[in-house]
């Protein structure tokens, strides 16, 4: 299963149990308006995204059950609302017996801190469109897409159990092939950093997993031929007032490429970067695919400007990646002493 | 007025299982490492290996017959250690710690490092001259 | 008698100033221009510096083996033929040589003959064999320089200058007038750059010990550290320039140069190398699940 995929299930699941019928029930703010901000140009005229980045944030994608309709927090309600996020989400427990603590596995301070903090803005997820949230629902999947997705929860459960049969049946991320470099960058347990370059007619984007750059034209020339597929795409960007806006297409077709698992041929993602002030960046995105969701939808996450106090460090992955040979070798082992499978039970 | 959160059935870790960004895609912990065989024990660090996507701290631990076994304990990603400051100085070979863990579901001698502390008791990566986290000093700056 | 030697003289001296002036032309004709015989260039200023930005390529074969180094038929020319082959090159090391520690050469001859060979299944032996690029892994520098594929300068206004290689989507990152430390080893390396005139040096510590210069085997300890110099030439053309130490594997510096050409195609960008899915079956392929296997 991609690791997006498992994120919006996960979201979805996480939203329809945790309930907060406190912070439902009050009142909402509206955001205090903020000084206006002129943001700074770079000498030859682009405005200035330079700088190291992080998006790391405990604001859920969905907006979790019961706070339907409540797309803003007061102050009260947000310090909650961060609270039991936090609960949740930290490695620090130690409840709840052997099995959850294998998976809380190494603590809080191998993670990113600010992983368990809300957005600023106190807003209840990062959907932003349509209002309620949430991910638009789902379109049927065609039988095609139905049984290739059917297959690959094989290899998922395969993967779960610590039997896989071959490295195929490990997600892109265990195979350091892409991560957190895949748009629409989404926030992650840690290394949520990106380092922002600029040079006449380039933005370049590095985020710290897996290395690598988008190094997107803002000079207006056409994408690359149809025929050439890249993990990452090709993306072409152009300045819309002070917003760098960044269309991506020429994707790879593999299992785990496209957001969400939505169909490669009619895939779009546009996003958005805006300087809103000297230490934060709004990344918008935007995705549709009539063959995945009934409509378009939106999220913006808020990134904080980190340097030079902290520095985005190289995340080489495959050259020391021994968990690869664990997990097979392991398997293998574990087959010979008898272990199989346990039977998938087929999603409804 | 406290909010309560409602759980799904089979408790706190199914919840964290689906957690809104899950572990599961990246690593089955669960599927690797094994919740019937904890381990816990002390031993002398012999190398540390600062590398992605997972740090390894190589231990030697002395059994109660009297030999030597070596384990290799998994942890994070270095990064975040860099991050507060931390560098490849901060945990040298020769040093004492305790680890709190689970075995290998294959039976090697390989954990995942739940906690790992120094026989003072403090969390490991505070800072061996114990005056204080080294995260909480900041960082090396420019200049 | 005088008379006809003078006049045998005069037609000698003559085709002697013929030959003469056909040997000066010829050698000046014959010999590449290098920095020295560039008309003197100026590149334009970005924010106070030469702008360095472009996408750009070597076209030396160091990659194949850094010094002299006749062609070659290569691993496994039964099945590769002529496309496995490796090119005939000259050495891009100033003097020739590398200047290894006796002992040196030995382990370079292992590392070469076990260039293609890998075996991950012992964590502690995962870097004993085998050419580091045959596996995918980042080639440190200044391997990545002379890799045969592009590399571009995202150079801006900020105190980091970025490098992207083509080649696994490598990045580096050139942090200028740094103080910092580096935390810990790293595959392509800490750089610290500054300017120096129109010429940017890099100086590169920190590096992973495993990386090699070369498919040679031609390696280094972790005590390398390599200053590097770019400096523009012509709008077209960087010189580069590679100063190697090591004292624990060589017996003094050492430097290598090279031009770096600018890749001139319209509407030239780096496309994608992502090279670890070639290599998964060669690292991995040994501990695939076989049908109804008995034993391991």
């Amino acid at each position: 299963m991609s690791r997006r995929f498992v994120s919006s299930v996960g979201t979805a699941l996480v939203a329809a149990v945790v309930s907060f019928p406190a912070l439902a029930g009050q009142a909402r703010k509206a955001p205090a308006k903020t000084a206006t901000w002129t943001v700074s140009h770079t000498p030859w005229g682009d405005p200035d995204l330079q700088g190291v980045w992080n998006d790391a944030t405990s604001t859920p994608l969905s907006r979790p059950g019961g706070l339907s309709e409540k797309q803003l927090l007061t102050d009260e309600e947000a310090a909650e609302f961060q609270r039991e996020l936090a609960y949740n989400l930290t490695r620090d427990r130690r409840d709840g017996g052997a099995q959850a603590d294998v998976n809380r596995a190494y603590n809080e301070h191998w993670m990113d801190a600010r992983r368990l903090t809300i957005t600023k803005d106190h807003r209840t997820s990062l959907i932003v469109d349509p209002p309620d949230g949430r991910i638009p629902p789902l379109v049927p999947l065609s039988p095609e897409r139905q049984q290739a997705r059917s297959a690959r929860a094989d290899a998922a459960a395969r993967f779960a159990a610590g039997l896989p049969d071959n490295h195929e049946d490990l997600s892109l991320p265990v195979r350091c092939i892409i991560r957190t470099d895949s748009p629409p960058y989404l926030p992650t347990i840690y290394n949520n950093d990106f380092q922002i370059f600029q040079s006449p007619g380039y933005v370049a984007i590095a985020p710290e997993m897996i290395h690598s750059a988008r190094i997107i034209p803002v000079d207006g020339r056409p994408h690359i031929g149809s025929t050439l597929r890249q993990w990452l795409g090709d993306s072409r960007g152009h300045w819309d007032g002070n917003t760098l806006v960044v269309e991506t297409s020429n994707f790879r077709t593999d299992q785990g490429v496209i957001f969400q698992d939505a169909d490669p041929a009619t895939f779009r993602i546009t996003e958005r970067f805006t300087r809103v002030d000297a230490q934060t960046i709004h990344y918008e995105f935007t995705v549709e695919d009539p063959h995945t969701w009934t409509r378009p939808w939106t999220a913006m996450i808020p990134w904080t400007r980190i340097d030079p106090a902290e520095q985005m460090y190289e995340y080489a992955c495959h050259e020391d990646n021994y968990d690869i040979v664990h997990l097979l070798h392991g398997a293998r082992i574990r087959e010979k002493n008898g272990e199989t499978v346990p039977k998938r039970i087929p999603e409804r | 007025m406290r909010t309560r959160l409602s759980f799904v059935a089979g408790g706190i870790g199914g919840l964290l299982a689906l957690a809104a960004t899950p572990v599961v895609a990246h690593h089955a912990f669960n599927a690797e490492f094994d919740a019937n065989r904890p381990v816990k024990f002390r031993g002398t660090v012999t190398k540390m290996e600062w590398v992605n996507p997972h740090a390894w701290i190589h231990i030697a631990v002395k059994k109660p017959d009297g030999t030597m076994e070596d384990w290799m304990i998994e942890a994070g990603t270095p990064n975040t250690l860099f991050r507060r400051g931390l560098t490849k100085q901060s945990l040298q070979p020769g040093m004492e710690v305790i680890v709190d863990g689970y075995q290998s579901k294959d039976g090697a001698l390989r954990a995942n490092g739940r906690d790992l502390t120094l026989p003072n008791g403090q969390t490991l990566f505070l800072g061996s001259s114990g005056t204080g986290a080294p995260y909480e000093t900041p960082p090396k700056k420019k200049g | 008698m005088r008379s006809r030697i003078r006049s045998v003289l005069i037609p000698v001296g003559s085709a002697a100033a013929v030959a003469l002036l056909w040997l000066v032309v010829t050698a000046t004709a014959g010999q590449a221009p290098t920095a020295a015989r560039f008309p003197s260039y100026r590149a334009p200023r970005l924010a106070g510096h030469s702008d360095l930005n472009g996408v750009w390529q070597a076209l030396v074969t160091a990659n194949w083996n850094i010094q002299d180094h006749d062609a070659q038929p290569g691993v496994h020319p039964e099945l590769m033929g002529a496309y496995g082959a490796g090119p005939a090159g000259q050495s891009v090391v100033e003097g020739g040589e590398i200047p290894y520690q006796p002992w040196a050469l030995a382990k370079k001859k292992e590392n070469f003959e076990k260039r293609m060979m890998v075996d991950v299944t012992d964590d502690k032996k995962w870097h004993d064999l085998g050419d580091p690029e045959l596996k995918c892994y980042m080639p440190g520098v200044p391997r990545a320089t002379y890799m045969p594929f592009p590399f571009q300068i995202v150079q801006g206004s900020g105190d980091y200058i970025l490098i992207a290689y083509e080649f696994t989507t490598t990045t580096r990152v050139i942090r200028m007038n740094w103080k910092g430390e580096a935390p810990a080893d790293s595959w392509m390396g800490w750089s610290r750059g500054r300017w120096d005139g129109d010429t940017l040096v890099v100086d590169v510590t920190d590096l992973r010990e495993q990386t090699w210069f070369d498919r040679a085997g031609d390696f280094h300890s972790d005590a390398l550290h390599v200053v590097e110099r770019y400096t523009p030439i012509s709008p077209y053309h960087l010189m580069y320039e590679a100063t190697i130490e090591d004292p624990k594997v060589f017996t003094r510096p050492w430097k290598i140069s090279f031009p770096l050409y600018r890749r001139m195609e319209d509407h030239i960008q780096l496309l994608e190398f992502k090279c670890v899915p070639f290599t998964e079956e060669l690292l991995y392929g040994r501990l695939r699940r076989q049908p109804a296997q008995a034993s391991q």
